[in-house]
């Protein structure tokens, strides 16, 4: 054989490059294509992931809701000793990397750890432990920060309206209410969001504990590019649906 | 006979450990508007503050119709309202920030009769009610604020500045609204203004305020006649 036979010519290279991009943009598309074929057939796994993700996030924003609104609320509107060095603290936890509460939770909760007879490891409700780790220090925060800034006139306001102690706290939560609501949505999305606490907590058990982000880690570790599209477009169709509330709530805030 | 809306005596007041408000001795009429002149810095705000029960004076002694006033702040601010200087909207419609006042007061009764009474009064329809805060101009949320305090009758209504940054149209009304809330149900306005062809649609009983002091109390009985 020539040298000229072994060494592959110019042209022919760009027209491999070519086709290898041709056959790249089609596998993109037909996994695109599947993956929207996937959502619409009502496939059960896709489903069952998005329903432990509701499932999931549902409750740890209950519970998150439910401890984070009145403590931020507090530590934004009431004054106490060590209250500077409180809000460092929650503000610093915002950054906490999902792994580290992961595994921090994990040893609490596992057979061998302190809460093991709990039975929570592997679980929804264990899951949702971390979870709430996660989105308390958001709730926390921007609560906080939602009541420290509300209008400087309107203690004075609610006062020559003639309200009382408890006509002042409601009604300035009442008027933080928009503000704290966007506390609510970051924090959701962080929940839905995150990989590392639902797969450390929750296995990635199938039909049990996979969710949307753990089952598009899997599929793709997989090579089941189409599950993990169509598991794609129902994470991000969340997160648009997310964000449009959360600008349409701040274009009411600031008229 | 009627004691006074107000006694000062020896009243302090003190800003940043700087005294702001040094009067000896007021006693505001009970029997009609009086209206508060001075230049900015004056002391006229402060004053206002101390007499809505916004502000604790750091020494001194106030009565309000004859009454002692230390220690039942909370349950005379029932009596007393303050519109002011640059009022805040609560972010709600219109007919919840008129309603808030005798909702605080636990009134359930006749609320929707009474705020349609008072924005018609500050020349707003009844339809206005409905309105959320961003939707209104500045002269229509100052008229619906002044409206929020008329609503609650208090015996003493303090205004700070009522018609700052407001057009002609919007003064009158104002001006319209206050003495009709004392020729209706006894509502002693005082107020706090430097628009003097204004001031003179209300009251003719002047108090001048210079630097904190009160330099001179002018009272004349022919007002609203």
């Amino acid at each position: 054989m020539s040298n000229d036979e072994q060494r592959p010519s110019p042209g022919g290279n760009r027209v491999r490059r070519a086709s290898r991009e041709v056959n790249a943009l089609g596998y993109l598309s037909e996994g695109f294509l599947q993956g929207i074929s996937l959502i619409f057939s009502m496939n059960e796994e896709v489903w069952s992931a998005v329903s432990a993700t509701l499932r999931l996030s549902g409750l740890s924003m209950a519970v998150t809701l439910l401890i984070g609104v009145p403590l931020g609320f507090l530590l934004g509107y009431c004054s106490f000793p060590g209250r500077g060095v409180l809000r460092v603290v929650v503000d610093a936890l915002l950054s906490i990397p999902t792994v580290v509460v992961g595994l921090l939770v994990y040893a609490f909760i596992s057979n061998r750890g302190p809460l093991g007879s709990w039975q929570l490891l592997f679980t929804i409700p264990g899951m949702a432990v971390g979870q709430t780790i996660l989105a308390l220090p958001i709730v926390l925060s921007l609560t906080a920060s939602a009541v420290e800034n509300t209008d400087h006139r309107l203690r004075s306001t609610l006062l020559t309206l003639g309200a009382r102690r408890w006509g002042l706290l409601f009604s300035t939560l009442r008027e933080a209410r928009h503000q704290i609501l966007l506390a609510a949505l970051t924090a959701y999305g962080r929940v839905t969001a995150e990989v590392g606490v639902s797969m450390m907590l929750g296995g990635n058990i199938k039909w049990h504990t996979r969710t949307i982000t753990t089952a598009i880690t899997l599929e793709t570790g997989k090579g089941e590019f189409s599950a993990g599209i169509a598991l794609g477009i129902l994470l991000l169709a969340f997160s648009l649906l997310l964000n449009g509330a959360l600008s349409f709530l701040r274009r009411r805030d600031a008229a | 006979m009627t004691p006074p809306l107000y006694e000062v005596r020896d009243l302090v007041c003190s800003y940043q450990g700087k005294k702001v408000l040094g009067i000896e001795r007021l006693d505001i009429a009970a029997d009609g508007p009086t209206a508060f002149v001075g230049h900015n810095g004056s002391g006229k705000s402060t004053l206002f503050r101390a007499l809505a029960f916004l502000l604790k004076p750091e020494s001194g002694s106030l009565t309000f119709l004859g009454r002692p006033t230390e220690g039942h702040e909370e349950l005379l601010r029932r009596d007393v309202t303050m519109l002011l200087q640059d009022p805040y909207l609560l972010r709600r419609s219109v007919f919840e920030n008129v309603a808030y006042g005798l909702r605080a007061r636990g009134e359930r009764r006749g609320i929707e009769d009474r705020v349609a009474e008072v924005l018609e009064m500050v020349g707003l329809s009844a339809d206005f009610a409905g309105r959320e805060w961003y939707q209104l101009s500045g002269g229509e949320s100052r008229r619906v604020t002044l409206a929020s305090r008329l609503v609650l009758r208090t015996k003493a209504l303090l205004l700070d500045e009522p018609t700052a940054n407001v057009d002609e149209e919007n003064g009158f009304l104002i001006a319209e609204a206050v003495k009709n809330a004392w020729l209706r149900w006894g509502v002693v306005p005082l107020v706090a203004s430097h628009d003097l062809p204004w001031l003179d649609e209300v009251t003719d009983r002047r108090v001048h305020m210079k630097r904190g002091r009160i330099v001179e109390a002018e009272v004349e009985t022919d007002f609203l006649l």
